[in-house]
This record gives structure tokens, C-alpha cells and sequence, in this order.
């Protein structure tokens, strides 16, 4: 009993942090080691050692890999985006406009889809679009669409079921940011004279952006790594980063490329992370540099 | 002359009436206060003027203007919030700037308006800070330089003194005071603290909890000639007695069960004042003399015995219990560090007041 | 010409949220519609018909799929409050604030990430694949999850009740099980509902990590859908569609859903 409590009392904080931090050290952080070591290490059978090489990151800049991953890339900035410009609305409405009673309701109702498995969302979408398919029949016999088009299988069907899985996604921390925003920032600046145009573009739209930047990254990330939905919604007509992961872990066992690629993969998130982390940095620097400056400052800071 | 001119204004929210047909006009250049109870009204009031909310019936007007339809940032009247919602994510500069950017002004125009700004509510050199790194004294500032900017017609002021410690409160008042006298904007400051009110306005109008105005008047008129017990207890503290009015020739008395006869001043015209009515007597604590001695030359003569004194630095309170077992308050001013005659717990005193300082009070 | 731009944004509003909800939602619509759809090919109607829904429940596979699913399940979800918990309440006394931001990573990294590093560490330990990957993976995630949300309950604690509780005679343990975990259970409740639903639905992780023994339901669905339309599909969907439902429902109700919001 005497021990119980020296572990819950402050002597003992590392007791309870440990299975935690164990955790995440044998089954993220060493791994990652072991991934990152595969990659830069070759085994030679002629002098049967290991040596340091870059051969497989060279391999990937070199080859159709490169592509792939900018390929990755840019299906998820286009995620993200497309997702930003429908969420940024849905959540201003919902946070803002809505009526008071039901906001809780309609938030989770949005929500709701998102949170069924990826498969039961993909495979919705699969189900609509496929070519004997509901909507496929009725757009045909609109005529608007010939009976050899296909809907699936396609880049447009893949965005399709990118943006409909991870919109709540975007919409959340939007929600979140202008919920809790203080409604008197907004009288204030009616009270002042802004109409709500100027209000949103000079107060909500500038206090919302930590929540934009939120909801960027558990957009952005996840989406670079998505290979679910690209190979059931694509057919195997892209390749994605995900999917040549895939193939070389579980089918060509290429553990060595394999482990650079997923090394790139994680790196550029990380670097984007710290791109963003930088830039504020250096605005909160630029400020204090103006702020040094005397009263009348340097003319172009008054804009 | 421009007045703000309320013309029957009803509101209410949620199905409760807050606000019923209720009137009110003040005039250009003052400094008018609002002084109520929490949940009177006065904030929606100050509201309904800002444009923050919409009157169900009635109408506002500013000067000739009828303002009741016109949006909120087109009216020329400013507000100045009570946690004075500052914008975080600007600096003191562009707060102040706000409301000049909106309309488009020069970019020199702006810099020398908002300097000078600053200048006035004494932040000047503030410019480039954040909202959070100032104290509230001077946040405060900063939303009284953001409204005044745009040179408003009218000022709100909605409680904005609630959040600072006493003495910043008092220094508080008296810039407001000397800031309104230089600029000459009307001023309409709500507060349920009296001595904000009293202290700063040069008008002011007490509302009840019905959400009525009780009374409308300068300070002194409230304080000295209350129109009822709720205004003469709201503001200050009163004496309380009940009676009945005897007239004879030209004097005026009140008899009180217990007590005896009191003799009162001679009102102008008061019709309601008939012979035998039922009203009530209002006397201020610090109008009543205490001593132990008897004394000469007052009209009303009362004894009681001391049941509490409480010390309050430059006065002291008194608590006394009449024959008929009403108590009354007292005040003294302590004058002297050593007193001829100290009074004490469980003595008896006399009670002494003259027939000028009452009031008669119908309700 | 201002001031119509502005009016036609102000109208257009409610109309994209429309747009998004129906986007949302129509796919699914017709999923669980054509479940209960009569035909063996679920191109068109014919009819209604529960005949999907008996087969599931009725195949050996389907039903041993689920159950692999339901025990991962419960024990990530034991294990990752448990272990979370205990790690929140320790994070007080670190010194380093930025430690608690660590797990924050297992949900930002791309899941197949995950899914690779749990694979690789276990074959090069040369463990079999089976239900020790998948809760390991599982609770990865999950960690990720109660982390945060615990911690942003635990930190709106006030101290003073810690050291109210002290000061009138209960030991730390004491204060721990009568004071600190009432206080944190809408997070604690809020966080094991998530992590339950999460390793249910959870797919890459299981498709990666579980070998050739152990099938969770979410991976079987998986391997149906690549071999075509098949109406039991949808009838599973429907049933995953209606336990995300449920919990929703069991969050709104009880109010807890507050806690996920802000961690968000």
C-alpha cells in the first residue's frame, strides 16, 4: 500500500509514464530506428559485413519512385484544399449561423460517416459509382453520360472518396476555433463600423487560421500515406506512395527501398511541420524587430 | 441640441419582458449614468442604443435621426465593452485603428489620428504592443481610444470599471471625467455602483428591477430628494420610518406608532399629501446627530440605545434601537483623533435631526 | 456591385452546407438501401429483403471475423485508458513540458507508417504476426487518442482539490481513486468509447499486422471488395454504420463529447 502511494505521490512520476513511453518506444520509435538503419545499411556476401550506403535513396530520386511520391503529394494538397474550401464554410455556418438548439446534433450528424470504418466509406463510394451502379444507370438513361463511361477508376473518383473520408476531418478544428471564438470580438468590431464582410476578413478569418492549420495537417498527412483508397476507388491505375509500400513489404519483400521510401514519407510531413513552425517563428521575430523601431516606425509596417 | 431620445421601447428576451414601454431623453454633451440593480434592464438599453440588439416596439432616436432600423456599424455611436474585447491578434495600433481602416482613410491620416489617440488616454509609445501584455488599466484605455477615435456622437460605457481594483477605479473616474468635459461627447455610462455614478455623471437616471426609470436627475437631486424608497436605499443609505401626515395650519407632522410626533419641512404641492395618509420618512444616516448628551436647537428628538458601531476608517457607523424596536443608522464623521465623548456598545444616546433633512416619500 | 458580392456569399453559405451533407451522406444512403435489396447482384431493385442480414450472421467466417475484431477491441481499448491514464496523471511532474506532445505524433504519422514499423519490428524479432501485432498497433493509435483528451481534462483539474483532498487525511492513492478519476471520467468515458470504435473500424493496421492466422472484420470486408460487389458487404457496412451510430448517439447523451471536441 506504502509503495501504491510513493508511485501516485511525486516521487516516484516515472512509474506511471512507463508502460506509456515503453510503448511507444518498442513500437514506433525503434522500429523507425530499424527502418532507418535498413535503409542506409547494405550486406555485402563477398566480405560478409554490412556497409553504410545511400544507394536506396539515391535509387528513389533516380527512378519512377520520385514520381510517385510527388504524385502522393499533390493528391493530398489537393485533398487538403478541396477540403478546406467546402469545410471553411460548413463550419462557419455551423459555429456561427446556426440555430443554437441543433448545433451539437448537426455537427455530429456531419461527423457520423467519418466515423464508420474507411472500408465501409470506400466501399460506399464503390458501390455508387461502379458501372452498373445506381448512379451510373440513372445519368445514362438521362443521357448525360454514354453507357461505356466509366465513373470509377479514375483520378476523379479517387478525390471522390479522398475528400468525402477525411472532410470531418477539416471541418472539426474549424468548428472548434470558431465555436469557441469570443462573440464580443465580433460586436466590437461592428461597433466600430465593420459589416459582417469586413468583420470576417479582418477578426473571424484571421482567429480561425490555428484551426485551419489543424486541420490541414490531419488532413494533409494521412491523405499522402491513404493507399486504401487510390487502389479500390483507382482500380491500379495510380500508383501512390501507399501502395508501393505495400508492394514492397508484403509482396517483393524489397525491405531495404522499402524502408528508405517510408523514411522520405515520414520526412516530409515532419518538414512541412517544421517549415510552418519556422515561418512563425520568424513573424513573432519581425514584430519584435518593429516593435524595437521607435514610434514612427518604418512607413511600410502601417499598412 | 442633440438628444437621444428613447420613445417607448419594449424588449424582451426569451418570453421575459425586460424592457416595457419605457422612455428616456438625454441630452447632447453629458455625461448621463445609468445606475440599476444587475438585471434591470440598463444593459439592454445600452444595447438597444448600440444597435447590438433590435427594440420589439418603439423607436430611437439620435437628435432628428430615427436610428431604430439603422444597422450597428452604421450608427455613430461607439461602445465601450465591459471586458473591453480587445482584438487579440492586433496590436494597440491597429485596435485603435480599427474602426479608420474600415473607412478607408490614408494611411498618414491614420497614423497621426491613432497617435494622437494614444496620446489622450496617456498610452502613447504602446502602439506596437499586444492586447495581452497590458494591464487592465490600460486595456482600458486602449477601448476608450478605439471608440473615441472615429469621433463618435455618442459614447457607451458598459460597466467598464467592474474589473479594476479600487483605487485604479477612482483614478479611472476622474479621467473619464476630465475626458468627457474636454471632448464634450455624450457619455452614457451603466453601473450598478453608485459611487461610480454619483462620482462621474452629471445626469443620471435609477431603474428598478421591473425595469422602469425610478427617478432622473443630477447626483445631488437623487441622492438629497429620492422620489421613493427604492432610489432613497439604492443610492447611499437611508432611515426608514413609517407614519401618518398630520396637517395643522402650516405645519407639517408625521406620528409614528411608538415614537410620537416628528416634525417635518413644509413640501411644495404635493398632491397626494392628504391629511392622515399613510407615508414614510426618509432620513440619511449622516443628517442624523448622535450624542450622549442631550442638545439644543433640533426639531426632532429621538433615544436609543447603541447596539453596533462598525469603524470605517473616516466614519463611523452606528446602530441604534428605538423605543418602539425600529433601529436606526448613524453616521458619524470621525473629526478628532481623540474624541470628547466616545460612545460605546449597550449605551444610551440621544438622536437628534432637523425637520429639513427628510424626505417624504409616498412609496 | 460591393455589396451583392457580399449579399451572394452570405446566401451561398447554407447552400455549400447542403452540398456537404448531401455528399456526405448519399453514398451510404444507398449502400444500406441496397442491403436490404432482394437481388443476388445488387444492380437493381427488387424487392425488400433480410435475406443479407441472415446470411452473416450465419457464416462461420463472418462471425469469427468479428469475433477476432470485438476481442482486439476490448483489450486496446483497456489497455490504451489504462496505460494513457496512468501516463497523463504522471506528465504532471515531468519537468519537460513538451513530453505529452510525443504521442501526438501516432495520430499525425500516415497510419501505413505504423502499420510497417510494428511489421518490421516484429519480424525482426522473428514474433509471429497475430494478436500481439494488432493490439500492439492498435494501441499505438489508441494511445494517440486518450492521451490527449485525458490530458486536456486532467489540466483543467484544479489543483486545489488535489490538495484539499490531501489536506483533510486521504493518502495520494486515495485522492487518485476518489477524487482525480471521478473527476476525469467524461474524458476517460469519451476516450475508451473512440478507441473502441477506432480498432473496430480500423483497417490498414490489421490488413499489415495481424499475418495469415488472424482476420479482423474490417480486413474480411476488404478481401470481399476485391473481388467484387457482393450484397453482404453491404449488409456488414450497415452494421457498422449503425454500432459508429450508436456510439455517436452515446457520446451526444452523455455530454462527453465536449471533451472531443476540444481536443480536436
Amino acid at each position: 500500500m506504502r509503495l501504491l502511494n510513493r508511485i501516485f505521490s511525486e516521487e516516484y512520476p516515472f512509474v506511471l509514464s512507463c508502460p506509456a513511453l515503453l510503448w511507444q518506444f518498442v513500437f514506433l520509435y525503434i522500429p523507425f530506428a530499424i527502418l532507418a538503419i535498413h535503409s542506409i545499411v547494405d550486406y555485402i556476401p563477398e566480405i560478409q559485413s554490412y556497409v553504410l550506403t545511400s544507394v536506396y535513396y539515391v535509387q528513389i530520386f533516380n527512378s519512377l519512385y520520385f514520381k510517385v511520391i510527388l504524385r502522393s503529394f499533390f493528391l493530398a494538397v489537393l485533398t487538403a484544399f478541396i477540403c478546406f474550401l467546402i469545410a471553411y464554410p460548413v463550419a462557419y455556418y455551423l459555429a456561427m449561423r446556426g440555430p443554437k438548439k441543433y448545433k451539437t446534433f448537426l455537427l455530429f450528424s456531419l461527423i457520423l460517416p467519418s466515423w464508420t470504418s474507411l472500408i465501409v466509406q470506400v466501399y460506399a463510394w464503390f458501390f455508387l459509382l461502379e458501372k452498373n451502379g445506381f448512379v451510373s444507370r440513372t445519368l445514362q438513361a438521362l443521357k448525360i453520360i454514354s453507357p461505356s463511361f466509366h465513373l470509377l477508376n479514375n483520378y476523379f473518383s479517387i478525390l471522390l472518396g479522398m475528400v468525402s473520408c477525411y472532410l470531418p476531418f477539416m471541418i472539426l478544428p474549424i468548428y472548434a476555433v470558431l465555436e469557441k471564438m469570443d462573440k464580443r470580438l465580433l460586436e466590437a468590431s461592428a461597433d466600430l463600423g465593420a459589416d459582417k464582410y469586413e468583420t470576417f476578413k479582418r477578426i473571424v478569418f484571421p482567429l480561425s487560421l490555428p484551426g485551419v492549420y489543424a486541420g490541414v495537417l490531419l488532413v494533409f498527412i494521412p491523405s499522402f500515406g491513404e493507399f486504401a483508397i487510390p487502389t479500390l476507388l483507382g482500380g491500379s491505375k495510380y500508383i501512390f506512395w501507399g501502395n508501393v509500400i505495400v508492394d514492397k513489404f508484403l509482396r517483393s519483400r524489397d525491405w531495404r527501398s522499402g524502408a528508405a521510401l517510408v523514411i522520405i514519407g515520414i520526412m516530409l510531413p515532419i518538414f512541412i511541420m517544421l517549415v510552418g513552425y519556422l515561418v512563425s517563428k520568424i513573424r513573432t521575430a519581425y514584430q519584435r524587430a518593429a516593435y524595437q523601431q521607435k514610434t514612427n516606425g518604418p512607413k511600410d509596417y502601417w499598412t | 441640441m442633440k438628444f437621444i431620445r428613447l420613445e417607448k421601447v419594449s424588449k424582451s428576451y426569451d418570453g421575459e419582458v425586460i424592457l416595457d414601454n419605457l422612455s428616456l431623453e438625454i441630452n447632447t454633451g453629458q455625461f448621463f449614468a445609468l445606475l440599476g440593480p444587475s438585471g434591470c434592464g440598463k444593459t439592454t438599453i445600452l444595447r438597444l442604443l448600440a444597435g447590438l440588439e433590435s427594440v420589439d416596439s418603439g423607436k430611437i432616436y439620435l437628435g432628428d435621426e430615427d436610428i431604430t432600423n439603422v444597422p450597428i456599424y452604421q450608427r455613430k455611436i461607439k461602445t465601450v465593452f465591459q471586458q473591453y474585447a480587445l482584438f487579440p491578434h492586433l496590436t494597440v495600433f491597429d485596435n485603435v485603428a480599427y474602426s479608420l481602416r474600415i473607412k478607408k482613410l490614408s494611411r498618414d491620416m491614420i497614423k497621426s489620428k491613432v497617435l494622437d489617440a494614444l496620446k489622450m488616454v496617456r498610452l502613447s509609445g504602446f502602439d506596437m504592443k499586444y492586447p495581452r501584455n497590458l494591464s487592465g488599466g490600460q486595456q482600458q484605455r486602449v477601448a476608450l481610444a478605439r471608440a473615441l477615435i472615429s469621433q463618435p456622437e455618442v459614447l457607451l460605457l458598459d460597466e467598464p470599471l467592474a474589473a479594476l481594483d479600487l483605487k485604479l477605479k477612482e483614478d479611472m473616474l476622474i479621467e473619464l471625467s476630465e475626458l468627457q468635459d474636454k471632448l464634450q461627447t455624450t457619455f452614457v455610462y451603466v453601473t450598478h455602483d453608485q459611487f461610480e455614478a454619483l462620482t462621474v455623471s452629471q445626469r443620471m437616471a435609477i431603474m428598478n428591477e421591473q425595469g422602469d426609470i425610478e427617478q432622473m436627475g443630477t447626483p445631488k437631486e437623487i441622492y438629497e430628494f429620492p422620489v421613493s424608497r427604492f432610489v432613497a436605499n439604492f443610492v447611499g443609505s437611508t432611515n426608514i420610518i413609517e407614519g401618518k401626515l398630520h396637517i395643522a395650519q402650516n405645519s407639517y407632522n408625521v406620528e409614528v406608532e411608538g415614537l410620537g410626533l416628528f416634525s417635518v419641512y413644509t413640501p411644495v404641492e404635493k398632491f397626494w399629501m392628504i391629511p392622515g395618509c399613510r407615508l414614510f420618512i426618509s432620513i440619511r444616516p449622516e443628517k442624523i446627530l448622535i450624542s450622549k448628551k442631550p442638545k439644543e436647537g433640533f426639531a426632532n428628538h429621538l433615544m436609543g440605545r447603541v447596539v453596533d458601531i462598525i469603524y470605517y476608517g473616516r466614519s463611523t457607523q452606528y446602530r441604534v434601537r428605538l423605543k418602539n424596536g425600529q433601529f436606526l443608522l448613524v453616521f458619524e464623521q470621525n473629526e478628532e483623533h481623540f474624541p470628547q465623548e466616545s460612545i460605546d456598545f449597550d449605551e444610551d444616546v440621544h438622536l437628534y435631526f432637523q425637520k429639513e433633512n427628510v424626505v417624504l416619500l409616498e412609496h | 456591385m460591393v455589396d451583392n458580392k457580399k449579399f451572394f456569399l452570405h446566401f451561398l453559405n447554407p447552400v455549400i452546407v447542403c452540398i456537404a451533407y448531401l455528399f456526405l451522406y448519399l453514398p451510404i444512403s444507398v449502400l444500406v438501401f441496397f442491403s436490404f435489396n432482394d437481388a443476388s447482384f445488387s444492380v437493381s431493385w427488387a424487392g425488400f429483403s433480410l435475406k443479407w442480414y441472415k446470411k452473416i450472421v450465419t457464416s462461420p467466417e463472418v462471425l469469427s471475423a468479428l469475433k477476432t475484431s470485438l476481442i482486439v477491441a476490448f483489450i486496446t481499448t483497456f489497455l490504451s485508458v489504462l496505460i494513457g491514464t496512468a501516463f497523463v496523471v504522471a506528465s504532471k511532474w515531468w519537468r519537460n513540458k513538451f513530453i505529452t506532445n510525443l504521442f501526438v505524433s501516432n495520430i499525425l504519422i500516415p497510419e501505413i507508417v505504423l502499420a510497417i514499423g510494428i511489421l518490421s519490428i516484429f519480424t525482426f524479432f522473428q514474433i509471429p504476426l497475430g494478436y500481439g501485432s494488432l493490439i500492439a498497433g492498435h494501441t499505438l493509435l489508441g494511445l494517440g487518442f486518450v492521451i490527449p483528451i485525458v490530458k486536456a481534462r486532467y489540466s483543467e483539474l484544479d489543483p486545489v482539490l488535489t490538495e484539499a483532498s490531501l489536506d483533510l487525511g486521504a493518502t495520494h492513492f486515495q485522492t487518485f481513486r476518489k477524487v482525480i478519476i471521478p473527476l476525469l471520467m467524461p474524458s476517460l468515458i469519451a476516450s475508451s468509447l473512440l478507441v473502441f470504435t477506432l480498432s473496430m473500424d480500423d483497417f490498414l493496421i490489421s490488413l499489415f499486422c495481424s499475418g495469415p492466422t488472424v482476420q479482423t472484420l474490417s480486413v474480411y470486408v476488404y478481401s470481399m471488395i476485391r473481388t467484387g460487389i457482393d450484397p453482404m458487404i453491404n449488409a456488414i457496412s450497415t452494421c457498422f454504420l449503425v454500432i459508429s451510430s450508436l456510439l455517436v448517439f452515446l457520446l451526444c447523451s452523455l455530454k462527453v463529447i465536449d471533451q472531443v471536441i476540444s481536443y480536436e
